[in-house]
């Protein structure tokens, strides 16, 4: 305390004993020396060392980088992990750097220190930057790759045919090339989207009883507790209650309509709406203990006689959610992400359920989706579809309106 | 000021003034440096993840 007032009391007169000439050059020296060391500071820790210091760097991201075209090439130029990570841009560089100590944190606290672990994260450490590329244009990657010095004859056909359009919109790079530098996250175009797994950790324990719940995945349906003889399957984002629960299987009431026509085998979600979701194998359509039919209709689009039905199956327990919003909201994302990238995507409500079908298939080549993924888009599409729109407002409604 | 200030005290003095220039340039003011563009980057930071988003086009 003594030392503080000392010092106070001659930092508050002006010096007796030092110059003015003194006080500058001393003070400019070290304000050059600082800069150099605050700027030196920025610059260590943007090098690659410094990154791959961690092993969770060094073990997987790193090893997935010498994989690719940004580690080794024909012409020897390559990027290291700030070139692409750290944003360049002043301000947004500081961002990043004081960011870095959620990084940190991970380092004490091992959240990824793990093979496991890691792979558990993956997903969502690829979307962090997956966005950060969205909303700034990929602008790392314009550092070295400009369109505007692209020289459309030395590339392929197949390339060029990409790439000039890209260019003319100034498209974000990381909108296709996800997975240029490090691996996708595992099953991505392999084995399953990710986004709908996560979907199906979303699953909640079901009561018997009339509340609804929805599949949060394609489930298969049994004649048996024991889900030894196949029934059929039922399609992702279906309704359903709950009748009983047995072991690690439960019976499934399934709520839909079908064409009284052939074998019947198809169950739709609503009258006269070519919305799938659930198909039966042929004994199980024809056998009246599985199946209780109600009011029937004849739709005059068509002349065909419809049913409702009320199908009763077993399938495995851990598959269904409450309410479909999750589901939707996924479908949603990746129907922007996947239809937005060569022309604006179109309005869902402005197609109705029955055209969606025909107008998805002819379009769902240029995309990644897989099978799966695709199910549970064009069912999103279908459900927001103007069949299900209220002419007031745009937000779908669960129960489409009297045909 | 006295004109009568010994020499002990003009030494102290002069070594007082030393020691309080070099703590404010050595010290406090890289200390308080790092501290403001530190806090203004977790200042953006924040309102990046709670307000603004990513960083978008531009600068």
């Amino acid at each position: 305390m003594k030392l503080l007032a000392t010092l106070w009391n001659t930092l508050k007169r002006p010096p007796v004993h030092l110059s003015l000439g003194v006080v500058v050059i001393v003070s400019f020296i070290a304000g050059v020396i600082f800069w150099g060391g605050f700027n030196t500071a920025m610059e260590v820790t943007n090098t690659e060392k410094f990154c791959v210091s961690c092993h969770e760097m060094e073990d997987n991201v790193y090893q997935e980088l010498q994989e690719t075209v940004h580690w080794s090439n024909r012409t020897g130029v390559r990027a290291i992990c700030s070139d692409c990570h750290v944003p360049h841009e002043w301000t947004a560089k500081i961002a990043r750097k004081m960011q870095a100590s959620k990084e940190v944190w991970g380092t004490i606290f091992g959240t990824i220190d793990t093979p496991e672990k890691f792979e558990e994260k993956r997903l969502e450490l690829a979307q962090h930057e997956w966005s950060r590329f969205q909303a700034n244009g990929s602008k790392e990657c314009r550092s070295c790759h400009d369109y505007d010095s692209m020289d459309w004859e030395l590339m392929s056909d197949e390339a060029r045919r990409f790439m000039k359009p890209a260019a003319e919109r100034d498209q974000s790079c990381v909108d296709c090339h996800k997975g240029i530098a490090h691996h996708l996250p595992e099953d991505m175009n392999k084995g399953g989207n990710p986004m709908l797994a996560k979907l199906v950790n979303n699953a909640v324990a079901v009561n018997a009883g009339s509340e609804a719940y929805y599949s949060a995945e394609s489930v298969d349906l049994y004649r048996d507790a024991e889900r030894t003889e196949l029934a059929g399957h039922l399609t992702i984002a279906s309704e359903v209650t709950v009748q009983e629960t047995q072991g690690d299987s439960v019976k499934l009431a399934i709520p839909g309509w079908r064409k009284e026509k052939g074998f019947g085998r198809v169950l739709y979600e609503g009258f006269g709406q070519n919305i799938t979701n659930a198909v039966l194998e042929k004994d199980v359509s024809q056998d009246e203990a599985l199946v209780a039919t109600g009011e029937q209709k004849v739709d005059d689009l068509t002349g065909l006689p419809w049913a409702q039905v009320t199908v009763e199956l077993w399938a495995k327990k851990g598959a269904y959610v409450d309410e479909r919003d999750a589901l939707w909201d996924t479908a949603s994302e990746i129907y922007h992400d996947g239809c937005s990238v060569c022309h604006g995507e179109p309005d869902p409500e402005h197609f109705d359920a029955n055209t969606w079908p025909a107008m998805f298939s002819g379009m769902v080549g240029f995309t990644n989706m897989d099978a799966p993924t695709q199910s549970l888009v064009l069912k999103y599409l279908q459900k927001h579809s103007s069949d299900y729109v209220d002419a007031e407002n745009t937000t779908g409604v669960e129960d489409a309106p009297e045909q | 000021m006295a004109k009568t200030e010994s020499r002990q005290e003009t030494g102290s003095s002069k070594r007082r003034e030393w020691t309080a220039l070099l703590f404010i340039v050595a010290i406090v003011v890289p200390l308080l440096s790092i501290a403001v563009v530190g806090g203004y980057g977790f200042v953006v930071w924040m309102l990046q993840v709670f307000v603004l988003g990513p960083p978008g086009h531009g600068g």
